[in-house]
């Protein structure tokens, strides 16, 4: 083990700094405020603490180390380009309060983007400042809230979501002070469009659902959802977490939504970094746009004066929506994340939508070749599918009950076994609609080799007998981590007083 | 494009395998009604040395910091950000996991991360410290939302808190956002005329949830007067103090005042300013406050055979479990950002740190010192500043910044931005990026344009 905390061994420090300015008086703090104790900071020098964090990142996996078919995350191939243009000073060494003409570039990019946004999406208006996805679910019914306010509608207090949905739909509209109604979904895990219509009324302010849903479906009844909210006079929010499925083939505008959010950290390969940054754009339709956090990117022809300093025709500048909500994040969003995702917009461009047919192509081709090759090895009577279907979206679910059941392998000792195979294991226990669920989603940048070894490992792990998966996993950096005495016996911090 | 997509060519291979014919089969569950009619009409894919050529040109025309004397600040500061940060933090084992669901391959992340909450506990001088928020703005509201969670049962002012008056609008607006769901009420405490709390009017706060300030101030000011809040607020209204966190290397850390919880903008320590983000918000507090408070925590624990393992704990409190009754919303948040920051604290340890805080007092002090003596300039407030202070301009703010700009300096940040009254005041920022020759070329300028207004030589 390294462990930073036992690192005290440099006299000085790991980063030797020039020395500061010279000033007449000497610079101090008032004298009630200055610092008695310092942190008990560690003390590397920097060959320690490359070695430290070198060492650390041996024992995490992440796409680079191999498939990683973690169902709703999209963990595609983080191109690496896009790290490289990040570091460029124009975009890392500038500010936001900068004025307009210095960040001409920054914002022409962000103009592009919302515009690009707008078109997938088929929405009017997209705002580039929400920096993770929940936060622009967060953000979307704050617009939604603001709407209805200004109509006079304030009897608009409960948002509908399917049981299926993702936690962060029910926990951002709560945020907002929304009453959640859940849905239950239907038998074979789709939207149970009596139930929907059942709930919507005058006390509706949205319906939050995301398409493809959470078992990977696509919900052909959407239109008619959407025509049910819309009769109660409630709004149409989209999900955007399985958008990888049906970028250039389909939209949420064509299918009657009202707003949506991207999370470009799982569409547009902003990497997850072990758990975030992210960026969580939304878009909207045009009742909604005057209420959206500001600025956004506009653009307009120069002056003769601006075409000096303009990047292309246009002369860009930040716009405030009419009737905006304010601000969600200090700034203007993530902004070092969008400059990756346009990076990688442009490898695309008009072909999105082949990438999106790859990641479908992917799931499907995956799904078959694990129940062709747990036939040929005769433990297809181990799964079943998490719901019936002839074609899946980006990802799929299967239930492990029947393995439960016969021989008391679960989900998760599943998923531990493919640690041992060297895979990241598939989402276990989501959505909760499916029993002992594992949730498979391959992306489009695995090969037809990756997947067809996968779909074998996958029913090795099933041939295993249980005691020897009950103890899975054996080959990871430690075993089955005991998260009950985490819990029961918190240590959050290292614990100095121990070794003092 | 073929660069991204390993299986371009084996199309109908696949397709053939699972008994369909074209891509066309894959999408048969979507109605046409639906459908896109015709391709996006976005423009064609570029290669990849096409798109780092146009990223040059674009970015390359937005005028970055370091190209000239920058005095701009406000909340994010200029830093230098070791080089040995950057190559870590891009080993595809860390830049490209995911949230560390399954421990037993994620003890990389989950160990830098307890060890993150660890230094950030130890230099903010509280016992709890989670694994980062959004930024300094989501991290101050949310500390709100949890303060209200914590003590309304027995407040005597329910469902209020009060808010430090200086505080940007900007920020301010992310807290209203936050808190409006609840039905706080967000009232807001004054300031004397020299810009440090005015103590006095701090009683009424006194029965509400908690109270909000800031140290440095959004003036740049130290304000030895917040080691009293505490005691005038009592313990049934949190303290939360926004920090900058380069700052406690030689200011008193808001822990050892009485602060339940502190917040702040990491970005300092690890990050880049990057035009606003991605950032990291800090989040500590006192163990009352930890099963209510947001994001996510490491825990040490043992795996099976008893040896050392890290996981993600005290996970009911967040929405995959408790989906609306969540304490928070956040799912995604800034690990890698806050990855950076524990890296640069583990190279800089506390010497480092502590001379990094001077050099940013120094370069503060020194600006300030020949400001004072430039004709025209005045000093607005008498009081100890990090890293930044308001000056006052004979005429407007605006002209003056334009008028550096036009010189090629960025000046400082126009203070009427947040206080439309201040017209001719600018908040100048100088951080240990800040050189000797930058801050003499920033006063002959004032000198210079404080002429053209008037004012003698």
């Amino acid at each position: 083990m390294s462990h930073l905390f036992n690192h005290n061994g440099a006299n000085d420090t790991g980063y030797s700094q020039p020395p500061g300015l010279t000033c007449v008086n000497e610079a101090t703090v008032p004298s009630g405020l200055v610092r008695q104790h310092s942190a008990r900071w560690p003390r590397l020098s920097e060959p320690e603490m490359v070695r430290h964090y070198t060492w650390l990142s041996k024992r995490n996996f992440g796409i680079d180390t191999g498939f990683y078919p973690l169902g709703s995350c999209t963990m595609k191939h983080n191109p690496r380009v896009n790290e490289v243009i990040a570091q460029l000073p124009g975009i890392a060494d500038i500010h936001p309060h900068q004025p307009e003409h210095h960040l001409q570039g920054l914002l022409s990019i962000f103009y592009e983007m919302q515009h690009m946004l707008e078109i997938c999406a088929g929405m009017d208006q997209v705002t580039l400042q929400p920096v993770a996805g929940a936060q622009g679910e967060f953000t979307a019914i704050r617009c939604i809230q603001e709407y209805f306010r200004q109509r006079g509608e304030d009897q608009r207090t409960k948002v509908i979501v399917p049981d299926s949905a993702h936690g962060t739909n029910p926990a951002s509209a709560a945020m907002c002070g929304f009453e959640i109604v859940e849905i239950p979904s239907l038998a074979d895990g789709r939207m149970d469009l009596a139930a929907l219509a059942a709930v919507a009324d005058e006390t509706t302010a949205a319906m939050m659902i995301t398409n493809p849903n959470t078992l990977g479906l696509f919900e052909a009844d959407i239109k008619e959802a959407s025509q049910i909210v819309h009769d109660a006079g409630g709004q149409m929010y989209y999900d955007g977490a399985n958008f990888n499925a049906i970028l250039g083939i389909t939209s949420p505008g064509l299918m009657g939504f009202d707003a949506v959010h991207f999370n470009l950290h799982k569409t547009f390969s902003q990497p997850h970094g072990g758990g975030g940054p992210g960026s969580g754009p939304i878009g909207v339709k045009a009742q909604l746009a005057p209420f959206l956090p500001g600025p956004l990117a506009a653009r307009r022809s120069p002056t003769a004066q601006e075409s000096v300093t303009a990047v292309d025709d246009y002369w860009y500048h930040w716009h405030q929506p009419e009737h905006s909500i304010g601000k969600v994040q200090q700034w203007h969003g993530n902004a070092g994340a969008v400059i990756r995702c346009w990076a990688y917009y442009r490898r695309y461009g008009s072909g999105l939508k082949t990438m999106s047919e790859h990641a479908v192509l992917n799931a499907n081709y995956l799904r078959h070749a694990i129940h062709r090759e747990a036939k040929k090895e005769g433990v297809s009577h181990l799964f079943v599918d998490g719901a019936e279907t002839d074609v899946a979206k980006h990802e799929f679910t299967l239930s492990m009950q029947p393995a439960k059941d016969a021989l008391g392998i679960s989900a998760m000792d599943v998923a531990k076994g493919l640690l041992d195979k060297g895979y990241m294991a598939p989402t276990v226990y989501f959505p909760l609609v499916v029993p002992e669920c594992m949730m498979i989603e391959p992306t489009e940048t695995e090969s037809k080799d990756t997947l067809d070894t996968f779909a074998e490992q996958f029913v090795e792990v099933l041939q295993t007998d249980a005691e020897t998966l009950h103890a899975a996993p054996v080959t990871t950096p430690v075993r089955r981590v005991d998260e009950v005495y985490a819990a029961r016996n918190l240590c959050l911090r290292h614990p100095f007083e121990d070794s003092e | 494009m073929v660069d991204q997509l390993p299986n371009r060519g084996r199309e109908a291979e696949m397709l053939q395998s699972m008994g369909l014919q074209t891509m066309e089969d894959l999408f048969i569950d979507i109605p046409a009604d639906v459908r896109f009619k015709e391709e996006l009409p976005l423009r064609g894919p570029q290669s990849e040395e096409e798109i780092i050529a146009d990223a040059r040109r674009l970015l390359g025309s937005n005028v970055d910091m370091g190209a000239r004397p920058s005095f701009i600040g406000a909340g994010l500061y200029r830093n230098y950000v070791p080089a040995a940060v950057f190559q870590l933090v891009t080993r595809g084992e860390f830049l490209t996991a995911y949230t560390p669901y399954q421990p037993e391959v994620s003890q990389g992340m989950l160990q830098a991360m307890w060890e993150f909450q660890t230094l950030i506990s130890e230099l903010v001088g509280l016992p709890v410290a989670n694994l980062s928020l959004y930024d300094g703005s989501t991290a101050a509201a949310e500390a709100l939302t949890c303060a209200v969670r914590v003590h309304n049962r027995k407040a005597s002012q329910s469902n209020t808190v009060y808010v430090s008056e200086l505080i940007p609008p900007d920020k301010m607006s992310v807290m209203e956002n936050y808190c409006q769901g609840a039905e706080i009420i967000i009232k807001t405490l004054k300031h004397n005329a020299d810009g440090t709390l005015d103590l006095g009017g701090l009683k009424e706060a006194a029965g509400s949830c908690g109270i909000y300030l800031e140290q440095p101030n959004p003036l740049g000011i130290l304000d030895e007067g917040l080691i009293t809040v505490k005691d005038i607020i009592g313990a049934n209204t949190a303290l939360i103090v926004g920090v900058q966190p380069v700052s406690l290397g030689i200011v008193e850390a808001p822990g050892h005042y009485g602060a339940d919880i502190v917040v702040g903008e990491g970005q300092p320590l690890g990050s880049p300013v990057t035009g606003g983000g991605p950032l990291y918000g800090i989040f500590a507090c006192t163990k009352p406050y930890l099963r209510l408070m947001p994001g996510r925590i490491v825990g040490r624990s043992i795996d099976v055979d008893g040896k050392e393992a890290y996981c993600l704990t005290l996970s009911t409190r967040e929405q995959h479990i408790r989906r609306h009754r969540a304490t928070s919303n956040i799912c995604t948040n800034e690990t890698l950002i806050a990855l950076m920051g524990a890296m640069h604290m583990a190279l800089l340890g506390p010497d480092g740190l502590r001379d990094l805080a001077q050099r940013n007092l120094a370069a503060c002090q020194r600006t300030k010192e020949i400001l004072s003596t430039t004709k025209g300039i005045e000093i607005v407030h008498t009081a100890h500043h990090f890293n930044e202070f308001a000056i006052r301009v004979p005429g407007s703010a605006k002209d003056c910044l334009n008028y550096l700009d036009d010189n090629g300096i960025i000046g400082g940040f126009d203070l009427s931005t947040w206080y439309p009254e201040l017209k001719d005041q600018i908040l100048v920022t100088a951080t240990d990026q800040t050189t000797l020759r930058d801050i003499e070329v920033l006063s002959a300028q004032l000198a210079m344009w404080s002429m053209h207004q008037g004012v003698s030589a």
